[in-house]
Parts: C-alpha cells; structure tokens; sequence
C-alpha cells in the first residue's frame, strides 16, 4: 500500500488515497473513504505526464479512447521504488497517444496550406505584380529605382572596400556613344540612365525605373565592346519590359508571406525568396534576351559580342564559386549563348559599335 | 465527506514556483537548435514543452498546473491560420506596397500636401488592417491557453468572444490615443476584464470586481516622467540645452520605469479584483523594484556573454578565414548558435524569474470552497492559436 493524492476530473477535490498493484501485475487499484468505490486502472494504460519539473514526482493518467485520449483523472505519487519500477516496467508510459483521424487532419490542413501559399506565390502575386507593375506612374517608378540604386551602391560598398562610382569624363562619353546608338530611332518608356560601380563581380543590373547599373569588372573582363552592348541590351530589355518593379512588387507580398511561415527563422526566409526569384526570373531572362537580339540587330551592332559574352559566363562560371547566382537565375549560359549564335549568322551588315579609342576609355572607366 | 473544519477566518494559500534553471536553460536551449534544423517547424512542439515545464512548476495548495496543450495541435492550427491569412496578408501587403512606394522615395516632394497625406493614408492603412489580426489572435492565444490548462485535474476555460474583443480592444485604444493617454486605466480595466469575466475555472465563472478609476495611482510614475519631459522641452525651448539633456534622461528613464510600474500595478489591482464564483477570491502583490532589478540583472548578464562569446567568434572567425567556405560555415553556425543562446538565456534571465515573481506574490483567499468545483465539458478549440503563431504575437513562451 502506498500513499498517494488522486484528483478524480470530477471535482476539483483533493483525494487523500493508497494505491497497490494486483498480483497478477496487470493493474492499480486506489482505494479512499472519500472515493464512492475504488478506482482500477489497468498498468498498460498508465501514461505519465511529460517535461515536468520534478523528479521526485510522477503524476499519472489513463489512456482512454474519448475524446481527448486521457482520463481526465490524476494520480500523483511520490514514492521513488514505485516510480523507478513504472519506469521499468511500462514501456507505453510516456507515450503520446494521437487520435487517428489526426494525421489525417493534418496532412489535410497541410496541403491545403501548402497550396495556398503556393496559389500566392506562384499565382496571385505575379499577377497582380503584373497588374501594378503597368499601373505605376513612371516618375514614381523612377523615384523608386533611384533609390534601389543607392542601395545596390551601398551594398556593394559594404562587401568590398574599393567601391565607388566610376565617372571619368571620357568613360562616361563612350557609354553614352553606345547607349545612343542602342536606343537611337526606338520608342523608350523610360530614359534609361547607365552607372558603373567599381566591384570585382561580373555583373549587371537594372532596377526600376531605367536604371542600369554596370560592374567594372565586367567591363575588364570584357573583350569587345560588342559584348559589352550586348549586356547593356539585355539589361535594357528588362527595364522596358518592367521586370525590376514587377519583381519588387512580387517580393513585398511574398516576404510577409515568407516571414510567416519561417517565423523568426530569418535566414530560411532569405535562402527560400531568393529561391523564388530565380524561379521566375529564367523567363524574363529570356525574354530580355530576346529584347536584346533584337535591339542590336536594329541598330547593325555584331551579336555574335553577345554569343561570345555566354561562352565567357560559362567559363567563369566554372572557374570561380561566386558567380552561383547568375547560375540559377538565369538560363543555361550554353543554350543562350547558342541562340544568339544563331540570330548572329542570319545578321546583315554591321558596324563597330565604338572605336577602339573610346572602347579604351570604357574599360579605364573608374581610373 | 469530510471532518468539519473550524475556519471562519479566510484563510489563504500562497502560489509556489519552483524549478531548476538550468534544466529549463537546456530545455530551451535544445528545442531551439531542433527548432533551427527543422526550419521552424519545431518552434510549436518547443513552445508546447516549455509551457508543460513551466506549468508543472508552478503550485497552488501543494497540487501544480498542467498544460495539456500539444505541439500537434499548434501545428495544425498554424497551418489552418496559414491558409487564411496568406490570401489576405498576400494581396494586401503588395496592394500597400503600391500605394506605399513613396517610402522609398528619398528626393520625392515632400513639400506637397496632397503627397504627405497619400504617404499618412498608406501607412495607417498597414497599420489598421494588422491590429484587429493581433487582438484577435491574443484573444484566441489566451483561450487555448485557459482550455489547455488544469489545475486538481480541473479544466480552466474561456468562452469564445475574439471578434468582441477586436471590437472593443479598437475602441478602448483609440478612446486612449484620442484622450492622450488619460484613458489608458479605462481600457486596461475593461479589456482585462471582457477576457476575464468569460473566463472559467470548472464549472464556476470568474468574476471581475472593482474599479476603473481606481486604476489611476497606477499611473502616477508615467504621469511624474511626463511632467519632468514637459519641463525638460520648456527648458530647451528657452535655450538652456545642458540642463535640457539632463531632464530628458532623468525623464526617460522615469517614463520607463513608470510604465513597468503602471504594467506591475494594474496587474496587481486587477487580479486582486477577481473572484471566482462568490467565495474564493485572490491576492497579488508584485513589486515594481523586483521586475526592474530582473531586467537590470538581465541586461547586465546578457550584455557580458555576448561580449565573451562575441571575442571567442571572432578569434575561431579569424583562423576559419583561410578559406571561403569554412568561414561561410563557421558564420552560419555562429549565428545559429547565438540566437539559440540568446533565445534560452532571454527565457532564464527575464521570462521565467518575472513569472516567478508574479507566481509567488500571489495568493487563494478562502481556498476551501475549491473542492467542490465540478469538471466543466471541454470545449474543442478547433485552431488553437494559429493566427498568433502566423504572427509572431503569442508572447515569450
């Protein structure tokens, strides 16, 4: 016989009770004069409540099949041989018993929310990016982009010491040379306004708005001005088809949406939005590229530059880790870079894009 | 049923909470890192185990709390959350985001009076379509709690009443902003006591007594740190700028601690206010001192780990930098393991010791009328607490 409290889940009374276990070792019986009769709880039904703060204490319940699995009766015991032998002996004691149909809920509720925020992210926000991206007033895109600008500019200054814009005179003449030349004769939307940051990573940039942004590098690593056009063509093609801002818009709702399922897990929510932008980005990628075949074909500019320029990507791509992002937010560099070598031997006449004096001042931009 | 006792003075029972700190430390400090690996989604079942921890330590009458919650129901009542707000946080976020551009628009015309107030419309927008999401899920985080509680093997509950809350809670705010803050006390009482007075131990209701006007002594600290601010901006404004940077630290600080003790005091008033049903009522003397001394304590522990593990970072940084993967990894599990730490040093410094000392200042008067207290239905709270959860508002633990 051992002492013991019981609560019955009846009344909130306080059962002063001995408990002592069947010969036959399969149950407990609790017996107290303020119980109307005493209570068998077979062994194998025992469960003991988990992460409490005592070991001195074990408190018991009963599995039962209602409804929320548990007896809601308590037995709380203190003696330590009958704890260490429940502990021995009961194999199911701690278990967390779960109704059935629970897994089925849940994986129910789990892919409903799974296609909800797939419906979202896939769906809904493109969209309705798509839709904002039109309705936009261009002074206010431009006013933004701007700012999105300053903060590339930013960014790269913090991950690099030597970052500045680069601005010499007879740099900056040999762009606008190419950018003419580029856009001479075409209807723009925007008036498109082309910066180089001085940074070791071949990269090109067009944020909202008509702003294009230019590393040096790849500017260095660049053998023809041709290519160099054939880039700016690109990045050109993303601004007037308004893929930075429908890309923004997309991210604002998407990064609520993130945040939510991750928590304050922030970092999970970074990796997975970037995930999402290379997803979508691959076809405007290709539809820039389209955009700009077409843009150096008008204006009698080589595209074979631009082939060339994949063929560089490629290997860069394998000689160097940095360059993961262009990897898996662009198309495969080998298959643009055979369309454009098809579309450069179709291509009519065509003249230098800038003489080689210029080109010098382009490459010597941030000197 | 049992021999007749001789108690006509009330006689009353302190609540007791005790546990180990370092267990909870570690409890903390593993569900986290589980936490991290699974990509958040253990954060439920973390919740869940402090909770049961926390609750099983804490007593009344020799006889502890259970938290019956489970990680499983959190989950799912975060994904039935998921699927709702994701349609309307989604659309609404980019829709403010269109609107909301100017924000980033650093040379725009903010002259123009017709901006200003698009920018003032915007934001206030954002602001109004979350909070009536927030009350509502404080709400319903409070209910599951109560449900997922027990105390003798007896249920607590709540009713259902979010929307009512939302209402009300809206109302009483803006009643407080409108007044400049001279209301707070009536929204306090209210709000606290629409939750309360749905409340139940068993089948017997909690009652909420009292006043709100008595609620303005709570007050008197903020109302000082005011003043002092006040003096401090007339005093700027006739040019004597030292004397100014010293009031408004004097007043700083005095605001804050006058907010802890309007925090500490109404709790204090509004739970020694309750009763449940007409015999048992409650005592709660919390002190403003020991919170602060909890906080100061805190600040000062936390601030010296994280200088010494900061330098231990920085030295095992330097020698990983040879190459750029390994600092990469050796970037990415610091980090993990800071927040971790921070995570579970929060919980043992502030969390748990503020809820230790409201545990032990409180007291059952007149406890005996308990034991006849019946087991009440379970009410089956469909959704737990997924809103809160989705939102990140449900609290330390």
């Amino acid at each position: 016989m051992l002492q013991a409290q019981f609560f019955d889940g009846v009344t909130a009374y306080r059962h002063e009770v001995c408990i002592s276990v069947l010969d036959d070792q399969q149950a407990l019986v609790i017996h107290a004069d303020s119980l109307a009769e005493p209570v068998r709880w077979e062994l194998s039904d025992l469960r003991a409540l988990s992460d409490s703060s005592s070991t001195a204490q074990l408190t018991l319940t009963r599995y039962t099949s209602s409804v929320d699995e548990r007896d809601p009766a308590r037995l709380i015991v203190t003696d330590s041989d009958f704890i260490a032998g429940l502990r021995a002996t009961q194999p199911d004691l701690f278990r967390r018993d779960v109704r059935k149909r629970t897994w089925l809920r849940m994986a129910g509720w789990g892919a409903g929310a799974v296609g909800a925020i797939a419906l979202m992210l896939f769906v809904i926000l493109p969209g309705m990016a798509n839709i904002l991206a039109e309705a936009i007033p261009i002074e206010r895109e431009v006013a933004f982009g701007k700012a999105v600008t300053q903060q590339i500019e930013w960014v790269l200054s913090s991950s690099s010491a030597s970052t500045q814009r680069c601005d010499s005179p007879k740099g900056i003449a040999a762009l606008n040379t190419m950018l003419e030349r580029l856009t001479a004769g075409r209807d723009m939307h925007y008036e498109i306004a082309v910066q180089v940051f001085e940074h070791p990573g071949v990269n090109a940039f067009a944020a909202p708005g008509g702003q294009v942004v230019i590393l040096s590098a790849l500017l260095e690593k660049a053998e023809t001005p041709e290519e160099v056009a054939g880039v700016l063509a690109h990045e050109i093609g993303h601004v007037e088809r308004r893929d930075p801002m429908r890309q923004a818009l997309r991210a604002a709702g998407a990064a609520g949406l993130l945040s939510m399922v991750f928590g304050d897990l922030a970092g999970a929510a970074l990796v997975s939005e970037h995930l999402l932008t290379a997803a979508y980005s691959r076809e405007a990628e290709v539809e820039a590229d389209r955009f700009a075949l077409d843009m150096l074909a008008a204006a009698q500019v080589d595209v074979a530059g631009f082939a060339n320029f994949f063929a560089r990507i490629e290997e860069l791509e394998a000689g160097d880790i940095a360059i993961p992002e262009r990897l898996s937010t662009h198309p495969d560099s080998n298959w643009r870079g055979a369309q454009a070598q098809h579309f450069a031997e179709s291509q009519g006449e065509t003249t230098a894009v800038l003489t080689s004096t210029e080109w010098a001042a382009l490459q010597a931009i941030c000197d | 049923m049992d021999t007749h006792h001789l108690a006509p003075e009330p006689q009353s029972v302190a609540a007791r909470h005790n546990l180990d700190g370092l267990s909870l430390f570690f409890l903390t400090f593993k569900t986290g890192l589980l936490t991290f690996i699974t990509l958040g989604i253990y954060r439920f079942w973390q919740t869940t185990r402090i909770r049961k921890y926390l609750w099983a330590s804490t007593s009344a009458d020799d006889s502890s709390l259970e938290y019956t919650g489970t990680g499983l129901e959190k989950f799912i009542g975060f994904l039935i959350a998921l699927v709702i707000l994701a349609g309307y946080l989604g659309v609404f976020q980019m829709v403010l985001f269109y609107f909301g551009l100017s924000f980033f628009d650093v040379s725009s015309d903010a002259t123009n009076p017709a901006e200003q107030v698009r920018y003032l419309v915007a934001f206030y927008v954002q602001v109004i379509a979350i909070v009536p999401l927030i009350f509502y899920a404080s709400y319903q985080s409070r209910r599951y709690m109560m449900g997922r509680t027990r105390w003798r093997g007896i249920r607590f509950s709540m009713e259902k009443g979010a929307w009512g809350y939302v209402v009300r809670a809206i109302g009483y705010r803006l009643l407080t902003i409108v007044t400049l803050g001279v209301l707070a006390p009536l929204a306090t009482f209210k709000l606290e006591q629409y939750m309360a007075e749905r409340s139940s131990y068993g089948d017997i209701p909690i009652k909420q007594g009292g006043s709100w006007m008595r609620l303005y002594p709570a007050l008197t600290h903020l109302f000082i740190g005011t003043v002092i601010l006040l003096v401090c901006l007339g005093v700027f404004i006739s040019g004597y700028n030292g004397l100014a940077a010293a009031l408004l630290c004097v007043g700083g600080v005095w605001v804050a601690i006058g907010f802890v003790y309007y925090q500490v005091k109404s709790f204090a008033y509004m739970n020694s206010h309750k009763t449940l049903g007409d015999e048992v009522s409650f005592k709660s003397e919390p002190k403003t001192i020991a919170v602060i001394r909890i906080y100061f304590i805190a600040g000062v522990g936390m601030s010296v780990m994280l200088l010494f593990i900061g330098s231990v970072m920085t030295a095992i940084f330097d020698l990983a930098l040879s190459s750029v993967n390994v600092g990469l990894i050796v970037t990415v599990l610091g980090y993990v393991f800071i927040f971790v730490l921070l995570q579970a040093m929060k919980m043992v410094m502030i969390t748990q010791p503020i809820l230790e000392h409201f545990i032990q200042t409180f007291r059952i008067v007149n406890p005996e009328p308990l034991n006849q207290i019946q087991q009440r239905q379970a009410d089956d709270t469909v959704g737990a607490e997924g809103v809160a959860d989705a939102l990140d508002v449900a609290g330390a633990f």
